[in-house]
């Protein structure tokens, strides 16, 4: 069956290419005229299309020697080439504005171990069973995005692109109010805080991308220092079933697609970009099956069938949406449950982290870390971020019940996640 | 030789022209001259003499192929490629145990490509070669800089800062132990802000400026003639998307890897490559192969795949032209990338750890002895 978004998709995709530098029309690319006109009449009007040709067809297409045709390549490529810089550079350009470099997210123990909050400039996962409060961080975080610099926010716009209708307008007011009462002491600076967070509701994967792909505009003219997207993960898996033939690939190709769109834009005006997915079955030898844990029955019932068999590689939960898109976040931070109400937060992929895990609950004004002395000793081994298990609500529950009536249950450490 | 005209580096239509106008041999247009080349064929003077010019200079690359000088092709014996091989340096990981699977660490003029799950240490591992290559000679490194070409946006500033801290604190506690001349005054020059400053990064957002960085890399590696690692992470992302027309991801992907062994070559700088892994479906179970299919597994030199076994990260040498397969396990500390376990024995085995070159030394004089004996 053929999905009605798929050449939207291409549309869109080729769309974002034209903007780039592979679409600059060789002209630009200081080639003389004629050799222009005479290129155009091959279609060969961009750098994209000079570039993919080799040389035996450029020499045809253009009529030059070897020699010329070579020295035209070099021309045409430092067009399209990008600018060299040092890392020296890049060092002294961070430490000249070091705040403009992450996104503090008040919670003291991770902003010290990112080495100061959600980075600038790449994509941060957050993944989590339902119910565990992906959607509150992203709320939190988007109070935090517009908040002045001295109080460690970006003091910016944020856009946040909801697939899930969940935002709620009512819970930014109460984790605004009771998170920095004393900022927020008057309507005028409540509602100043509301006016730049900006909510779009996109309902299909194309929709989505076409949203994504004019942000750039948007983010100019708004001021945008924060883009949040809740969730990637419910879109594609509607459209995209990966047990059909070549829905694998082309998932792939979206989400990738989506994913180089939206480091460009973070790279580019030097924000943070949060991106919210869900958690799937992964079982050790198959693909991965889409389990869709919406009640409370199929959570269940899943918990029991990995129990029941009792051995580990029947199968565990861990993040959805593949490999390929555990490769193109740069950060992943896993929320998963413990002993209700304690949750725990999970730093499973960072370049600048090991491994970390926190405790925290959620309250009236967002997430709360739990610095306890538990805390200190928390030694957790990470594994392979795109398989780490992750515990579900009924699972927790479950252990807790568990211990509860059999004492000489083993100690619940938190990396015995796949012993469910 | 006599060369035919077909075979000239000229523009198509003045081969044609030639050709019509019956000129076979590159000696005949030599023979003939700018002038009365310009009137036989009807084209300008200027044109005929830079056609002239380029026929020449084709004849005596040629005739300096023949004799046996140094061209663009150059004929070895076994031998001297063995002391060509051995005098090369290698660029140290600070992990001893993948140090010994290369052989030695990551060679010069080799193109190895680095393939892992994510999150497993590839971008980890190239941040600490970029600060690697610059260790000074008498610490056993090669003294290079290092070209960084990044697709994925993964490099950060701030952990290259780390890692090359922890280098130039390894430096100055061998020199303190040693205490020789020149490790002194090379640790003058070896500081945080210069390791940095020989880092030259480049961001490319998709394959067409990927492309165009690699073919303007001869030129780069020209001007920055110290340059000894070229390192590419991400060689994957930019192609696996956008692209339908499967074969020319083919073409494009064996032309990059040719202009890389070209530039490894030529320049004496080695090559990393990053890549990613994708899920392949069989029949009743899906493995996780390196991207990029078959064909390119053929690019690479040299192979080594970074992989989970629960908790601990092992790298595993999957092809090589000299060295075993074999895995072994390694770490990633705040310092960097390293072995499991921190060696016993500290300033002793730190020193045999930077001196490699010592290595090669010993090799040749048990290999004399052999011979000897």
């Amino acid at each position: 069956m053929k999905f009605p978004s798929c050449e939207d998709v291409e549309a869109c995709a080729s769309a974002k290419l034209l903007r780039s530098m592979a679409a600059k029309k060789l002209r630009r690319a200081q080639l003389s005229q004629e050799l222009c006109e005479r290129l155009s009449r091959c279609q060969i009007t961009t750098c994209q299309d000079f570039l993919c040709l080799s040389l035996l067809e450029l020499m045809k297409v253009t009529g030059q020697s070897y020699y010329e045709v070579q020295k035209l390549l070099c021309k045409v490529s430092r067009a399209c080439a990008p600018k060299m810089q040092t890392a020296y550079e890049m060092k002294l350009r961070k430490s000249v504005s070091p705040s403009s470099a992450f996104l503090s997210t008040t919670l003291h123990s991770l902003d010290r171990v990112l080495h100061g909050g959600v980075p600038c400039g790449s994509l941060t996962e957050i993944t989590s069973p339902p119910g565990c409060g992906k959607t509150q961080f992203c709320i939190m975080l988007s109070v935090l995005a517009t908040l002045p610099l001295s109080m460690g926010g970006l003091d910016g716009a944020v856009i946040y692109i909801d697939t899930e209708s969940a935002f709620s307008a009512e819970r930014l007011i109460e984790i605004a109010g009771n998170r920095f009462p004393t900022y927020f002491d008057s309507d005028e600076k409540v509602f100043c805080m509301t006016r730049s967070i900006h909510l779009y509701r996109e309902l299909t994967c194309c929709s989505v991308l076409q949203r994504i792909m004019s942000l750039e505009e948007e983010i100019i003219s708004k001021k945008v220092k924060l883009i949040i997207i809740d969730s990637v993960a419910s879109v594609v898996r509607k459209e995209f079933d990966t047990k059909l033939q070549g829905n694998l690939a082309e998932r792939s190709n979206f989400l990738t697609r989506g994913a180089s769109v939206l480091k460009y834009l973070a790279e580019e005006f030097s924000i943070p970009v949060i991106l919210t997915n869900q958690i799937t079955t992964s079982l050790s030898n198959g693909p991965e099956i889409q389990a869709d844990l919406v009640s409370p029955a199929d959570d269940l019932s899943l918990s029991e069938g990995a129990s029941v068999s009792g051995k580990k590689d029947s199968g565990c939960v861990t993040a959805a949406l593949g490999n390929t898109w555990s490769h193109s976040v740069n950060t992943r931070l896993i929320l998963q449950y413990h002993d209700l109400p304690k949750r725990q937060l999970l730093v499973a992929k960072s370049p600048v982290s090991p491994f970390s895990a926190f405790f925290y609950t959620i309250e009236k004004s967002g997430l709360v870390l739990q610095d306890g002395k538990d805390q200190t000793n928390l030694i957790w081994e990470g594994t392979n971020p795109a398989l780490q298990p992750i515990r579900v609500r009924n699972t927790a529950l479950k252990d807790t019940l568990l211990s509860a009536t059999l004492p000489s249950t083993t100690g619940e450490t938190s990396s015995n996640t796949s012993d469910l | 030789m006599q060369r035919e005209v077909g075979s000239l580096p000229l523009a198509p239509a003045l081969r044609a022209r030639l050709a019509a106008a019956g000129f076979q041999t590159a000696q005949e247009l030599l023979e003939t001259g700018p002038c009365g080349l310009s009137k036989e064929i009807g084209i300008s003077k200027e044109e005929a003499l830079e056609a002239l010019q380029v026929v020449r200079q084709e004849c005596h690359g040629d005739a300096a192929r023949t004799a046996g000088g140094s061209g663009a092709t150059r004929k070895f014996t076994a031998l001297e490629l063995l002391e060509e091989e051995q005098a090369q340096g290698f660029i140290i990981t600070f992990c001893s145990a993948l140090d010994n699977i290369l052989g030695g660490g990551v060679q010069l003029t080799k193109i190895t490509e680095v393939c892992g799950a994510p999150g497993v240490g590839k971008t980890q591992l190239c941040m600490q070669l970029a600060v690697d290559v610059q260790i000074p000679e008498c610490f056993g490194g090669v003294a290079g800089e290092a070209v960084f070409i990044d697709t994925e946006g993964s490099f950060m500033v701030d952990r290259v800062v780390d890692i090359a801290a922890a280098c130039v604190q390894h430096c100055q506690l061998i020199a303190e132990a040693q205490q020789e001349e020149d490790h002194l005054k090379a640790l003058e020059t070896f500081s945080l802000e210069s390791i940095l400053s020989h880092i030259y990064y480049f961001r490319c957002r998709d394959y067409i400026e990927l492309l165009a960085q690699v073919y303007l890399l001869p030129e780069f590696l020209s001007e920055h003639s110290r340059v000894r690692l070229v390192v590419i992470d991400g060689i994957a992302f930019p192609f696996r998307h956008d692209f339908e027309d499967l074969s020319l991801r083919t073409r494009l992907l064996n032309g990059l890897a040719q202009q890389l062994i070209m530039v490894a070559n030529d320049h004496k700088a080695a090559v990393v490559l990053t890549n990613q892994m994708t899920t392949r479906i069989g029949q009743s179970q899906s493995t996780l192969v390196p991207a990029l299919g078959e064909s390119w597994g053929h690019a690479a030199t040299v192979r080594v795949i970074f992989h989970w076994d629960n908790s601990q990260r092992l790298a595993t040498l999957y092809k090589s032209p000299s060295q075993k397969e074999a895995t072994i396990p390694y770490h990633i500390t705040p310092h960097g990338f390293r072995d499991v376990q921190p060696p016993a024995v500290t300033q002793k085995a730190e020193g045999t750890e930077m001196n490699p070159r010592k290595r090669p030394r010993r090799e040749e004089e048990e290999k004399q002895q052999q011979f000897q004996s």
